[in-house]
């Protein structure tokens, strides 16, 4: 077990280049199930692993007790010496095939019907939902990181990996989109679990629209691109002790949300707004989104609908 | 019959017939009169086993709330305990947090106390009196001394260590302990030092990726002593019987017979148990209180009886060499260890098997 990377994991292949470093597809020969292994290299000193990486991996381990059904199973760690500096800390996750990327490009012409949409949301937002209760960041959620079974059931993964990669990660130059991420990230300001909700808004608007929804080139380019939806906020709601200030952008009003996402209903629109809210604080939490009359039709408008019922009925899936 | 030692029936339904008298004029008489009354029937329940019919007069039968009351109430009293004890932020969390508490114990559960053929139980207990020792040297939380031996529990049924690597494994068990709870880390040098080198620092580091590989970093648990003292406060337990509970709790760290019990079982008995040794004087409010903590443990009566025998002969023979024994025989554990009481201890608990 304490091989298990060597021994027990065969690599299939190379499945993406990843944020944080390479990601093999590897079958586990004790099962014959394919798994994805996620190698993170940690810095060590002569004090061993890092204190920070010995608890996060606790935490993901604390969280796969629970069995979500939205988040992707860790079913495995373990960690290998590979010099005196550094120790590699193998994460061993279930494979699933397909992500909400390729699940958006393979769907039929007019795309997803909004009651697929409305599903995929829900399930997205009940994962969430769990991790912030679990005080648990994502960071980093966007269509490749939201895989979609062949069932059509919507598992979260790489959550919580950004504070183990941030802490010790052995720097290597790399690119991370941009497009999901919300202003008060791009703006370097302090932020919380309202960054995964803005995040969630960028990925509803782009399962309507099957493209993303801001598509900036560099940081300014992307907060320009959102003003130009939501239009530039306030004086007020600019956040303190920030470099960048709000004369550096035109002062354009929001637009209608429907000339972006015209496919979407008036409910959904309305839930969309919520999430892409400019300040953090008046964003909308994933447990109220669930709450949101944007879920409450057809099968649920029967039961009074609270937060809880939602997250249970879409843990149950 | 086997008596488990919760209460004594008798004064408890004589209190339960006068709190019932009481029961009525306003709104929140009346509920209050159900919760006492409640509290009495499941504290009678548990020790007489008598049919609830006889227990509930005719006159409250087929109140619904009545059935409900008795959860609602244990769970207020555990949230304000959660709360009092600085376990939670959150009171809305709080319950949830006892629930995923009584959840996690039972997910690492080590069906035997089967030791590896070489490694006896009067070994395992020298092992873990020099990890107490070295955890008070250190001066790290009482949770971190906890985790360390579930830890060390653990390692010893899945990894295969050399009698000569025991040491080791203890030491690598407290410090991975300590990384997931402690804020100041000592030095891997230092401990090697407290291991008079036998050890070097690589050996150490290379248990620690040994051992937390083979847990698979699963490092979460629920210490007994976080039960302990939430059962302690529900049940308004004295400061002497929460430091004798906490003692003999303690000494279950070294029975390698107690590792398949649940840490709720664990303290549920320690508590029973200081009770049992320290004989205060019973008060109405302190038996009905009582009664109510205990009655989480409906169900597993002949587990605590069967931990408390395991903890008073342990006490009966603790001597002063024992590390734990030192400990709780300063003042500020008002020398708990030293109490007469532990010596007949085990006569005290009868001739149940």
């Amino acid at each position: 077990m304490a091989h298990c990377t060597s021994l027990q994991y065969e690599p299939v292949a190379e499945i993406g280049g990843g944020a944080y470093g390479t990601v093999y597809k590897a079958r586990d020969t004790e099962s014959g199930k394919f798994v994805a292994l996620k190698n993170v290299r940690v810095q060590t000193d002569q004090n061993g692993l890092p204190v920070s990486t010995v608890r996060e991996v606790a935490l993901l381990r604390r969280l796969e007790q629970f069995d979500h059904p939205n988040l992707v199973r860790l079913m495995d760690v373990c960690a290998t010496q590979r010099s005196d500096q550094e120790t590699k800390v193998t994460l061993v996750f279930e494979h699933v095939d397909q992500d909400l990327k390729t699940y958006l490009d393979r769907a039929p012409a007019p795309g997803l019907s909004p009651d697929r949409v409305k599903d995929l949301m829900r399930q997205l937002l009940c994962g969430l939902a769990f991790l912030h209760s679990n005080h648990v960041m994502h960071r980093d959620l966007k269509p490749e990181n939201i895989l979609v079974t062949s069932q059509g059931q919507v598992k979260l993964a790489d959550f919580g990996l950004a504070k183990i990669y941030s802490c010790h990660m052995a720097l290597t130059p790399v690119v991370v989109t941009l497009w999901y991420r919300p202003p008060e990230v791009l703006l370097q300001s302090t932020y919380a679990t309202p960054v995964d909700i803005w995040s969630t808004g960028c990925i509803f608007a782009e399962m309507f629209r099957r493209k993303p929804l801001f598509c900036g080139e560099s940081e300014m380019d992307q907060l320009g691109k959102i003003f130009e939806v939501i239009g530039l906020p306030p004086e007020e709601e600019w956040p303190a002790g920030v470099t960048v200030t709000r004369k550096n952008f035109a002062p354009v009003k929001s637009r209608p949300i429907t000339d972006f996402v015209p496919e979407i209903n008036e409910q959904g629109a309305k839930l969309l707004l919520q999430m892409l809210t400019f300040d953090p604080l008046k964003r909308i939490s994933a447990l109220n989104a669930l709450d949101h009359p944007y879920f409450h039709d057809e099968e649920t408008s029967t039961l009074t609908n609270s937060s809880s019922q939602a997250v249970e009925k879409c843990s149950r899936k | 019959m086997a008596r488990t030692g919760f209460c004594d029936s008798k004064p408890l339904l004589d209190l339960h017939m006068k709190e019932r008298r009481l029961s009525a004029q306003t709104t929140e008489g009346v509920i209050m009169g159900f919760h006492e009354d409640n509290r009495m029937g499941s504290a009678a329940d548990e020790c007489v086993a008598a049919p609830p019919a006889l227990l509930y007069p005719h006159s409250l039968q087929g109140l619904p709330s009545l059935q409900t009351l008795v959860p609602s109430l244990l769970r207020h009293e555990v949230e304000t305990a959660l709360e009092k004890l600085s376990l939670i932020w959150d009171r809305p969390y709080a319950w949830d947090m006892f629930l995923d508490m009584m959840r996690t114990q039972t997910q690492t559960p080590l069906s035997n106390a089967d030791l590896p053929h070489y490694f006896t139980n009067a070994a395992r207990a020298i092992l873990v009196d020099w990890i107490i020792q070295v955890h008070e040297l250190m001066q790290f939380q009482e949770e971190t001394l906890y985790l360390a031996i579930h830890l060390l529990n653990r390692s010893l049924r899945q990894l295969k260590v050399s009698t000569a690597n025991l040491q080791l494994l203890g030491m690598v068990c407290l410090f991975i302990a300590a990384k997931k709870e402690e804020s100041l880390l000592p030095e891997v040098s230092g401990l090697c030092s407290l291991m008079d080198h036998a050890y070097a620092k690589h050996q150490l580091l290379r248990m620690e990726r040994k051992v937390l590989c083979t847990l698979k970093f699963d490092l979460s648990h629920c210490p007994a002593l976080h039960f302990l003292l939430i059962f302690a406060s529900v049940a308004r337990c004295s400061a002497m019987v929460v430091w004798m509970a906490r003692y003999l709790l303690e000494l279950s760290l070294l029975e390698g017979q107690c590792v398949v019990f649940l840490p709720v079982q664990l303290a549920g008995a320690a508590l029973c148990l200081a009770r049992r040794v320290l004989q205060e004087p019973p008060t109405p409010e302190g038996e009905a209180a009582w009664c109510l903590a205990s009655s989480i443990h409906v169900g597993s009566e002949t587990a605590l009886l069967r931990i408390m025998q395991i903890l008073a002969s342990a006490a009966a023979e603790a001597h002063e060499t024992c590390a734990t024994f030192i400990k709780f025989s300063s003042p500020e554990t008002m020398h708990v260890s030293r109490h007469p009481g532990l010596k007949n201890t085990v006569a005290l608990l009868g001739v149940c098997s």
